[in-house]
């Protein structure tokens, strides 16, 4: 292991780093626009520069990202030189920059923003007008460019050409003239990691058309979650509003509801990245609500309704459950604690590749579209669902199961979170809470579990799974 | 002529540029001889011994270059000759490419030998018209008499050239921007490390050599080290092909022997400056190196050493004489124009600094300029310094601070009096204008 020095401080690097991934893995901060812990190195915005003291009493400077670490040399990352250097650059960068800080989405979450305040503070020393460029530029039907923002890093274009290889992104013209545009073929259209640009922009000039001015950075809050659009499990931040910044002048569904979602950084699952389709959880956890228990389709309150299902358990001589791949491990677990010893238990795939969807790749999607189908199986076994003859009762838990495959004459319980017609026709329906409402963990497919938390509170009239198989196996009332 | 002559050696003619006459002249037995009786690495041992240092602009030894590229290592190399000539005022590879193109062909073929090069790649300005013809012939000839594509009788030497054609960007004349171009990206400079000796073109070793440092190939095998460092001076050896424009009486290109007085080239050899006039300025080797006053150059001799000395450099051997009653600040204004316009855009400092400089020189010839833009512009020019990927911005910078430096009170003058002390003059007619007005 080489060792070196940075600000006279020993550091020790692993073999071929460079000078910018030692110092950030031992905790000196340089700063960076351009360069990406998960891409290649481009070394073109030279914010990164540093000093290099050679044997012989002088100095030389270059940029961190791409110094390979030499045995026994001595850094300096923020002495006089690289001070002014910085300055001078970031001076550069601002200089055709419309410093839109005020109306740009990225504020509050801008490296360029930051970086000014921390290194150079001080008002522009051009007079002259600045260069102009395309405002709104469609890229793709969800992503919009902003090029007088852009600081061409290059961190989009190598993302399409590294990580999801599509090659859709480059640029165009040269000079301060240049431009980030997409291919004419429309490959970065139907990017299915797209979204992810908007993320690694280090400024506000890739935009979420989803996000668009809905909100600035500071009213959210980011809660842990995880993705359950397939059995990766990619881990995620699901951002909504403060309580504290709750407006009662809002609309309440706004002061509830899903404003975006980003990746959260795990690197033994999805590394930085999530493909679009969990950009848009709110299409899956924004969908109507089913929130009364019904009874053969009339709305009942909800102990009545576990009364009324407890009764037909009780009676059943062959029941069957099937069981829902998108329940937490703890929901699971607790199933199997009560009442599938009552049960034949079967797993139920809750949900199926949409239309157009793209079912796998080698980046990151999986075919399976449910998040805990591995912890499932392991729990339940992996037998195609079949209803044994004289079948009398099936508890259908979650959605994704079609009625007319039920056997003739059984009853049904069924345990589902939104608004669907099969609702009405069971015997029972009682409303479960949803992924944002409650705690948990789910087991992607590679066995790595990972937890999600609560965003919003659930209402009164709908269970979670946990207490309501406590209530349904014994005679407690429901939590 | 200005002193001994090594490239420029024959007399030109209609066919002197085909395969048959360079043949008479002796072509391609140097490449024979050197298959049959040379090893790879005693090709590089000569080359080295020579002292030959490249023409493209930064002087750096060939044969140091040469070393670095491992022998039987395993993996492939590439040999590039750079022929986009770009840097403007300079049109001496032109000559080679119309005039000798199987002088440079076979030179490319012994440095093949030298470095184990199976492809080797000409990268030919996009602008160049008849020297793509010429070329392209000679490839054409070279091809059919068995000296590329197939092994050369007697040996298992066997080298394909491809001739490649830029889109007219400066920043493809850079080595890395150059390569990349060839494989068919954007024309973007590389970060170095790793250098192009370790990791070039497809990531494997690549020599890139100008046009006419390649040329002198040949002739240092053919005569032998020795004989090439006779010429010129032990540490400038050699000649240098000077294409000379401006206000000169006979503009063209000069090879000119290293040592030779630089006013006796100037008026002796191209008749003096137009009109009799004096020589105000002179950019000595491309816009890119460091301007001289009329002053600065009366004692000077054509070579590395004493231009080194006298702050500038020998560049690329494009020189420009600027006679008296040139306007300076409107020809930095030509030259800032040219490096916003050819700044590839990668890097912070210059892809910006360049526009931002242009900007306040378009300001100041306006007439809005203000005192403080003099210092902007030093101050821009220092920013750039060392900050960049390629060499450009650096290049940019020093002859924008050169240009200050030596004509600061024409600048004064012009922001203070909102007009050029020159008349904001250029050109200076040339006699036979003067005869028709």
């Amino acid at each position: 292991m080489p060792e070196f020095f940075i600000n006279r401080q020993p550091v020790h690097a692993e073999p071929g780093q460079t000078v910018m991934q030692a110092a950030l893995a031992a905790g000196h901060y340089i700063p960076y626009f351009c360069w990406h812990p998960n891409l290649s190195v481009a070394g073109n915005c030279r914010i990164c520069i540093v000093e290099v003291e050679d044997s012989k009493g002088g100095t030389w400077m270059d940029i961190a990202c791409n110094m390979p670490v030499d045995e026994g040399m001595r850094v300096l990352t923020d002495s006089e030189g690289v001070t002014k250097r910085r300055k001078e650059i970031l001076q550069m960068i601002l200089l055709n920059h419309p410093v839109d800080c005020g109306i740009c989405d990225k504020a509050g979450e801008c490296s360029l923003q930051d970086y000014h305040y921390e290194y150079n503070g001080e008002r522009p020393v051009s007079f002259d007008p600045k260069v102009q460029a395309t405002k709104f530029h469609p890229l793709s039907e969800r992503i919009v460019l902003d090029n007088e923002r852009c600081i061409l890093c290059s961190r989009c274009v190598r993302f399409t050409n590294e990580v999801s290889g599509t090659h859709s992104l480059g640029i165009q013209h040269r000079g301060d003239h240049s431009l980030i545009r997409a291919s004419e073929d429309g490959a970065f259209g139907s990017d299915p990691y797209s979204d992810n640009v908007i993320d690694i922009c280090p400024v506000g000039a890739l935009l979420s058309r989803n996000f668009l001015y809905k909100s600035r950075v500071w009213y959210l809050k980011a809660t842990p979650s995880i993705c359950p659009g397939c059995e990766r499990g990619c881990n995620v931040d699901i951002w909504h509003r403060r309580s504290e910044w709750k407006l009662n002048a809002l609309d309440p569904r706004q002061n509830a509801s899903i404003d975006r979602v980003t990746p959260r950084e795990n690197p033994a699952v999805n590394g930085p990245w999530i493909c679009n389709k969990g950009r848009d959880l709110a299409a899956i956890f924004e969908r109507p609500r089913a929130e009364r228990a019904m009874l053969k389709g009339t709305p009942v309150e909800l102990p009545l309704a576990i009364d009324a299902a407890r009764a037909l358990i009780a009676s059943a001589r062959r029941p069957v459950a099937l069981v829902s791949s998108w329940a937490s491990n703890e929901e699971l677990a607790a199933f199997k604690s009560t009442l599938a010893n009552r049960f034949a238990c079967f797993v139920k795939s809750d949900w199926t590749p949409q239309p157009g969807e793209r079912v796998e790749d080698d980046v990151l999607i999986k075919p399976d579209k449910n998040p805990n189908a591995k912890a499932a199986r392991a729990l339940f076994g992996a037998a195609p669902i079949a209803f044994p003859d004289g079948t009398d009762l099936v508890l259908v838990w979650g959605e994704g199961f079609s009625f007319t495959q039920l056997p003739r004459g059984a009853s049904v319980i069924y345990l589902n979170s939104y608004l669907q017609p099969e609702n009405g026709h069971a015997d029972v329906f009682l409303p479960l809470s949803i992924q944002t409402e409650r705690r948990g963990r789910y087991t992607n497919f590679e066995g790595t579990v990972s937890n999600f938390e609560p965003c919003f509170g659930k209402k009164a009239t709908v269970a979670d799974a946990e207490p309501l198989f406590a209530a349904l196996a014994t005679h407690e009332a429901i939590a | 002529m200005p002193g001994r002559q090594l490239l420029m050696n024959f007399p030109v003619t209609a066919t002197s540029h085909t395969l048959a006459d360079y043949r008479a002249r002796g072509g391609y037995a140097t490449l024979k001889r050197v298959l049959k009786t040379m090893k790879p690495e005693d090709v590089t041992k000569e080359v080295t011994a020579s002292g030959l240092l490249g023409h493209g602009g930064a002087a750096f030894p060939v044969g140091r270059k040469w070393a670095v590229i491992k022998l039987n290592d395993g993996q492939p190399h590439f040999l590039c000759c750079n022929a986009d000539e770009g840097e403007p005022g300079t049109f001496k590879d032109r000559w080679i490419l119309e005039n000798a193109p199987h002088l440079l062909l076979e030179s490319m073929l012994i440095a093949s030998y030298a470095l184990q090069v199976r492809n080797a790649f000409v990268y030919m300005r996009g602008e160049f018209d008849l020297p793509n013809r010429r070329l392209q012939a000679a490839i054409e000839e070279a091809y059919d008499a068995g000296y590329f594509g197939a092994s050369i009788p007697g040996t298992d030497f066997i080298c394909d050239i491809f001739l490649y054609r830029g889109a007219g960007s400066y920043v493809c004349g850079e080595a890395s921007g150059l390569l990349t171009s060839i494989e068919g990206k954007k024309g973007y400079p590389r970060n170095r490390p790793p250098r192009l000796t370790v990791r070039g073109l497809y990531q494997k070793p690549t020599v890139v050599n100008n046009v006419e440092t390649l040329a002198n190939i040949t002739g240092i095998i053919r005569d032998g080290a020795e004989a090439f460092r006779k010429v010129g001076l032990p540490k400038s050896p050699g000649t240098q092909l000077v294409s000379i424009s401006g206000h000169v009486v006979r503009p063209g290109v000069y090879e000119v022997e290293h040592g030779y007085p630089l006013m006796k080239l100037l008026n002796e050899d191209c008749g003096g400056m137009l009109g009799g006039r004096a020589l105000k300025a002179l950019i000595p080797g491309g816009i890119s190196t460091k301007v001289l006053t009329g002053a600065d150059c009366a004692e000077l001799t054509y070579d590395h050493a004493t231009f080194d000395k006298a702050g500038s450099s020998l560049g690329s051997g494009g020189m420009i004489a600027i006679a008296d009653g040139t306007c300076m600040v409107r020809l930095l204004q030509v030259m800032l124009r040219f490096w916003h316009h050819e700044s590839c855009g990668q890097c912070t400092p210059c892809r910006e600094g360049m526009g931002w400089m242009h900007r306040i020189i378009d300001r100041i010839v306006a007439g809005q300029g203000r005192m403080e833009d003099i210092e902007r512009l030093v101050a821009i020019s220092d920013a750039n310094d060392g900050t960049t990927i390629c060499g450009m911005g650096d290049a940019a910078g020093y002859a924008t601070v050169g240009f200050i430096a030596k004509f600061r009170d024409e600048f004064e003058y012009f922001i203070q009096h909102k007009r050029s002390r020159c008349g904001g003059v250029l050109e200076v007619a040339r006699p036979a204008e003067v005869a028709h007005a």
